[in-house]
């Protein structure tokens, strides 16, 4: 049990302390409420724009080819585990190499075909660009 | 090492907060981050029962799953596009055109 | 991910020999799978090659290929023997976690002939679409995976393989990205479809957690004697039935299907409500008969899920009946007509018991009803694709008098709707008598009785389709019936025949189907 006692004394400090200093400091400082230190910190600029834009919906074709790289490399893994073991106990290398080669194959298949069919053209939108710019007058 | 029930609990406990998320939230992205939730309960029984009986299929498997979610992740984000465009909303409970 | 274990030379035999060569190496037993897999590439491939091509009917034509290769790969190991008790038993390939047998096969063919019509019909359906590629490689991708699926025996495999279906069907349910129909149908059955697959996942999870193993013969083992542990496997099992019932399209995971195949073009309609429902129940019948076999430690655990089935298959078939009954669409009716014939297929598993005499019988009644289902149930659908490409409405009055402008295709459909009602001289009433029957001698003759009062009541609404084709009067509408889509027609006139062609050859339909059953009990 008492590993129990270490993790919950762990858990009531790291509560406590940034509590504690919230609490604190809302005890000490002064209270001047401006509107300036509300608005966004830009390095000193003045901000334009919201910050709540539609981003361009291109960058979800991006995010969806980097799945493929992500998702490949949790699935091979387990292979890169069991590679060397495998080797040392005498498996031939072909049987051991052929299925991960024909797993990224089916990959770079899709792969070739996505950047084929332009998902990852950067398609310019002059109707875009536009509302940008008039998003960001004053 | 802690007992296996307390995993079988915080999972049961992950996956109904995820059913909960399901079956109140409207939005559709909030939608998938709930079905991720309970994919994840089920992750955390595979990881916990794997290393409870010193095999390692359950582990391999949880990869299997992460990668399987986010493929859903991607063609549901799809569907949430078109929705979006035709019907101008990502509200799941708006398309109405056929009868429930 | 596992190293193969060395191959044994016993199951070598196991494959069809030919004539005076050595029999086949054992890796090609999953012939079927790899030539839907490698179809699904080469369309792929071809699509990027000629991206700017109209390549419509060389796609369509490359997908047919690639699925009949399939169809006559698992047609011949059927015929051969393959995986069958007489000749060395079921092969099973990497570490066991697929398993080759008169199932898998079976449900392969059933499959792959469904792919094939529907992938034909497809080149007419989809004539205004700039890139159909991701069309067919979709639909070709997803039959691989329902080949998988029926030949999963992990439930590891088992998980990947109905994310291999499910993701392109929704896929696929939306492809008409203009549409809205076609656009909400896509996220219903993906709302839904994503918290099925995610509450099965978490049944493996608790099934693992008291077993121990994803592989279904451990798991068996392990149901023996699962101690304090027997609450969680039984929770596991009933999050399971769930995973399963929303692939099946049955009570409680039903109320997706008339939204999806009213909303989805008619062709994937036509793919998901015969082939998805198949391969559904392809792993339905292996998990059940092998991982949680009745007589064991299951009804200890306290889940006779055989009596849940039967629950289950008797609301299944009444709802969807009563349903169907009242729809003034012909799509939305046959959407309620498809959650019916899952009440029926369910049968197969409600009528069995531990040690009944006729388990086998009763399964394989159900395999075979889901085989002669996939042939009238995707020529009815490609039927009313056809009607849609027409412009033709959507309701039984705009059906009025079809029958004088297309009589072949009218013919077919009338085959379909009295197939499908289970009349005498079509496939569709041997199949439903056999598993009647078969119900019967194991005892559950109630069940039966429920089954044949449903096949009654079914009559009164695919007989309206009848009648508005054939008796009532044209309307202007169908002025818009102007072409005769070639590839379409034909796929339907080959459903058709083939429910037709069933009649007569039945016979080894059924003995497949009752051998690959029994063999599973064995």
């Amino acid at each position: 049990m008492s590993d129990w006692i270490a993790i919950g004394a762990l858990a009531v400090v790291g509560i406590g302390i940034p509590l504690g200093m919230m609490g604190v400091s809302a005890l000490l400082r002064p209270s001047v409420p401006e509107q300036g230190k509300r608005t966004i910190y830009e390095s000193g600029e003045v901000p334009t724009g919201s910050a709540h834009i539609r981003f361009n919906i291109q960058y979800y074709m991006v995010a969806l080819l980097f799945l493929v790289f992500d998702i490949e490399t949790v699935l091979l893994f387990p292979w890169v585990v069991i590679y060397r073991p495998a080797l040392n106990a005498g498996v031939p290398m072909a049987r051991l190499l052929l299925p991960m080669l024909a797993f990224v194959g089916i990959l770079t298949v899709g792969l070739v075909w996505a950047w084929r069919n332009g998902a990852v053209e950067w398609m310019s939108s002059p109707r875009a660009m536009r509302r940008k710019t008039e998003r960001n007058q004053p | 090492m802690v007992a296996p029930e307390y995993y079988l609990l915080l999972a049961a406990a992950v996956f109904c907060i995820g059913l909960f998320g399901v079956l109140t939230r409207r939005e559709a992205l909030y939608f998938l981050m709930s079905v991720e939730l309970m994919l994840n309960a089920a992750n955390i029984n595979f990881v916990a029962f794997s290393a409870y009986y010193g095999d390692l299929t359950g582990q391999v498997f949880s990869l299997f799953v992460i990668a399987l979610a986010a493929a859903e992740v991607a063609i549901g984000i799809g569907i949430i596009l078109v929705l979006y465009r035709n019907f101008g909303v990502t509200d799941v409970t708006v398309p109405r055109g056929m009868r429930w | 991910m596992s190293v193969q274990q060395p191959s044994t030379v016993e199951p070598l035999a196991a494959l069809p020999a030919q004539t005076g060569a050595a029999p086949l190496p054992e890796w090609t037993a999953l012939g079927p799978v790899l030539a839907l897999v490698a179809a699904g590439l080469l369309l792929l491939l071809w699509d990027t090659v000629f991206p700017n091509r109209r390549t419509n009917t060389e796609l369509s034509v490359i997908a047919a290929v690639g699925s009949l290769a399939a169809l006559a790969l698992s047609g011949w190991y059927l015929a051969a023997g393959t995986g069958r008790p007489a000749t060395g038993g079921a092969i099973t390939l990497f570490a066991e976690a697929i398993t080759i047998d008169g199932l898998a096969l079976f449900f392969t063919a059933i499959v792959a002939s469904v792919t094939t019509l529907v992938v034909v019909a497809s080149r007419d359906y989809l004539t205004d679409h700039e890139t159909p590629g991701e069309f067919y490689s979709l639909v070709v991708l997803a039959a691989a995976g329902m080949a998988l699926l029926a030949s999963a025996s992990s439930l590891a495999t088992i998980f990947v393989a109905l994310e291999m279906v499910s993701l392109p069907s929704y896929a696929l349910v939306a492809y008409l990205k203009e549409n809205r129909g076609s656009v909400e149908a896509g996220l219903k059955y993906f709302l839904v479809g994503a918290v099925s697959s995610a509450i099965f996942v978490f049944g493996i999870s608790l099934v693992y957690a008291a077993t121990g193993s994803l592989l279904l013969s451990d798991v068996a083992a392990a149901f023996g004697d699962l101690g304090d542990l027997a609450g969680v496997a039984g929770v596991g099992v009933v999050m399971m039935i769930a995973g399963f019932a929303f692939k099946t399209a049955s009570v409680p995971v039903h109320f997706w299907a008339p939204e999806v195949y009213e909303g989805a073009p008619a062709p994937v309609s036509a793919f998901l409500s015969s082939a998805s429902k198949a391969a559904g129940f392809a792993v339905a019948f292996r998990v059940f008969t092998e991982a949680f076999h009745l007589g064991g430690e299951v009804t200890a655990v306290g889940i006779d899920w055989a009596l849940v089935f039967a629950v289950l298959a008797v609301v299944t078939m009444t709802l969807g009946n009563f349903a169907a009954a009242v729809q003034t669409e012909v799509k939305r009716m046959l959407a309620y007509s498809s959650i019916g014939h899952a009440g029926y297929a369910l049968i197969g598993l409600a009528a069995i018991s531990a040690g009944g005499s006729h388990n086998g019988a009763v399964m394989g009644a159900s395999m075979a009803h889901l085989f002669v289902y996939g042939f009238m149930n995707t020529g009815a659908f490609l039927f009313i694709a056809m009607v849609e490409r027409w412009g033709v409405g959507r309701t039984f009055e705009d059906y009025a008098g079809l029958g004088t402008v297309a009589p072949m295709a009218s013919v077919a459909m009338t085959v379909f709707m009295f197939s499908l009602a289970g009349l005498p001289p079509f496939g569709g009433f041997f199949s439903k008598y056999f598993l009647f029957a078969g119900a019967v001698f194991n005892g559950f003759w109630w069940l039966a009785a429920v089954g044949a009062l449903n096949s009654v009541l079914s009559l009164y609404y695919y007989s309206r389709v009848v009648k508005a084709i054939w008796i009532e009067d044209p309307t202007d509408a169908l002025a818009a019936v102007d072409s005769r889509p070639t590839a379409l027609y034909g796929a339907v006139i080959v459903a058709a025949v083939a429910t037709v062609v069933v009649l007569p050859g039945f016979g080894p339909v059924i003995e497949t189907a009752e051998a690959a059953a029994t063999a599973l009990f064995g």
